[in-house]
C-alpha cells in the first residue's frame, strides 16, 4: 500500500476504535447503593459488566461494602462519603459491611 | 439480666413513670440530654474493653461501639444546636451516668476470659434496655420531628449493636 493510503487506514480505524469505545462507554449505567439506617439499599443489585456502582454512606459512622470473595473491598466509608466501584466480571457477589456484620448485600453482574 | 442490667431497666422505668406523672413525658431537652448520657455510657465502656480486652473479637467489638457511639452523640450535638435545644439533665439522664459509672468500676475489677464476659453480657442488657427506651419512652415522646426523625434512624444501629453482641456473647460460651 502507498503512505497515504496506511495514514488514511490507521486514521480511520482509529476513528473506528474511538467511535467503539465512546458508544460502549455511553452505554454503561451508574448505579447508587445507599446505606442508611445500618442496611444497604437495596440489598439486591443487578447491573451489567462495565456498569459503575457508587455506595454511598449516610449513616454517622464509616461502613464498608467488602465481597465475601473479596472481589472488591471499599475499606472504610466515612460518614457522607461514597465509593466508586467498575463492576468488570460478570457473576453474584454476596458482600457485608466488615464492621456490622448484620448488614448484607448482593451485587448481581450480568454480560 | 446480671445485676447491672437490673438497675439500667430500673432506672428507666422509675424515671420515666417519675417524667410522666409530673409532665407526661420526657421533653425534649431531656431527651437530649438522656440520648447523648446513653451514648457516652456505651463509650467508657468502649474505651475500658478496648484497653482491657485480650480478645480480638471483644476489642474490634468495643472499637465498634466507641465509633459508632461517638457518630451518633456528633449527630445529636449537632441537631440540638441547630434547633437550640440545651440538653436539661434529668433523673434518667442521670441515672444512666452513674449506673454506667458502678459498671466501669466492676469492671475494672476484672480481666481476662472474666473480663470480656462481663462486657460482653452488660453490652447485651444495656442495648437491649436501650432500644426499649428508645421505642417506649423516646420516640413516643419527642416533640421535634427532626428529634423524633434522628432517634428512629439511629435505632437500627443499635439493634445492629445488639445482634453483634449477642454473637459474640454466644462465641464466649463455646
Amino acid at each position: 500500500m502507498s503512505t497515504p493510503r496506511v495514514a488514511v487506514s490507521i486514521a480511520l480505524s482509529s476513528l473506528l476504535s474511538a467511535a467503539l469505545f465512546v458508544s460502549i462507554s455511553a452505554f454503561a449505567a451508574n448505579h447508587t447503593v445507599v446505606i442508611d439506617g445500618v442496611i444497604f439499599t437495596p440489598a439486591t443489585l443487578t447491573v451489567k459488566t462495565g456498569d459503575t456502582v457508587t455506595w454511598v454512606n449516610k449513616d454517622p459512622f464509616p461502613h464498608t461494602a467488602t465481597a465475601q470473595d473479596n472481589s472488591f473491598d471499599s475499606r472504610e466509608i466515612a460518614t457522607n462519603k461514597r465509593w466508586k466501584y467498575t463492576a468488570r466480571n460478570a457473576g453474584s457477589f454476596p458482600y457485608m459491611c466488615t464492621l456490622h456484620p448484620t448488614m448484607k448485600g448482593t451485587l448481581i453482574v450480568s454480560r | 439480666m446480671g445485676r447491672s442490667g437490673l438497675v439500667v431497666a430500673g432506672v428507666f422505668m422509675l424515671a420515666a413513670s417519675a417524667v410522666s406523672a409530673q409532665t407526661g413525658g420526657p421533653t425534649d431537652p431531656q431527651i437530649a440530654a438522656i440520648v447523648v448520657a446513653a451514648n457516652q455510657v456505651d463509650i467508657n465502656a468502649g474505651k475500658l474493653a478496648e484497653s482491657k480486652s485480650g480478645n480480638k473479637e471483644v476489642k474490634a467489638f468495643a472499637e465498634r461501639m466507641v465509633t459508632d457511639h461517638t457518630g451518633v452523640n456528633k449527630q445529636a450535638t449537632a441537631l440540638v444546636t441547630k434547633l437550640k435545644v440545651k440538653p436539661e439533665e434529668n433523673d434518667t439522664s442521670k441515672s444512666l451516668k452513674s449506673g454506667g459509672d458502678d459498671t466501669l468500676k466492676r469492671l475494672k475489677a476484672l480481666k481476662g476470659a472474666e473480663f470480656d464476659k462481663a462486657y460482653v453480657d452488660n453490652e447485651v442488657t444495656y442495648h437491649q434496655t436501650v432500644l426499649d427506651a428508645v421505642d417506649k419512652t423516646l420516640i413516643p415522646n419527642a416533640k421535634n420531628e427532626e428529634l423524633k426523625s434522628l432517634l428512629v434512624k439511629v435505632r437500627p444501629a443499635f439493634v445492629a449493636h445488639l445482634e453483634h453482641a449477642k454473637h459474640l456473647q454466644a462465641s464466649l460460651a463455646k
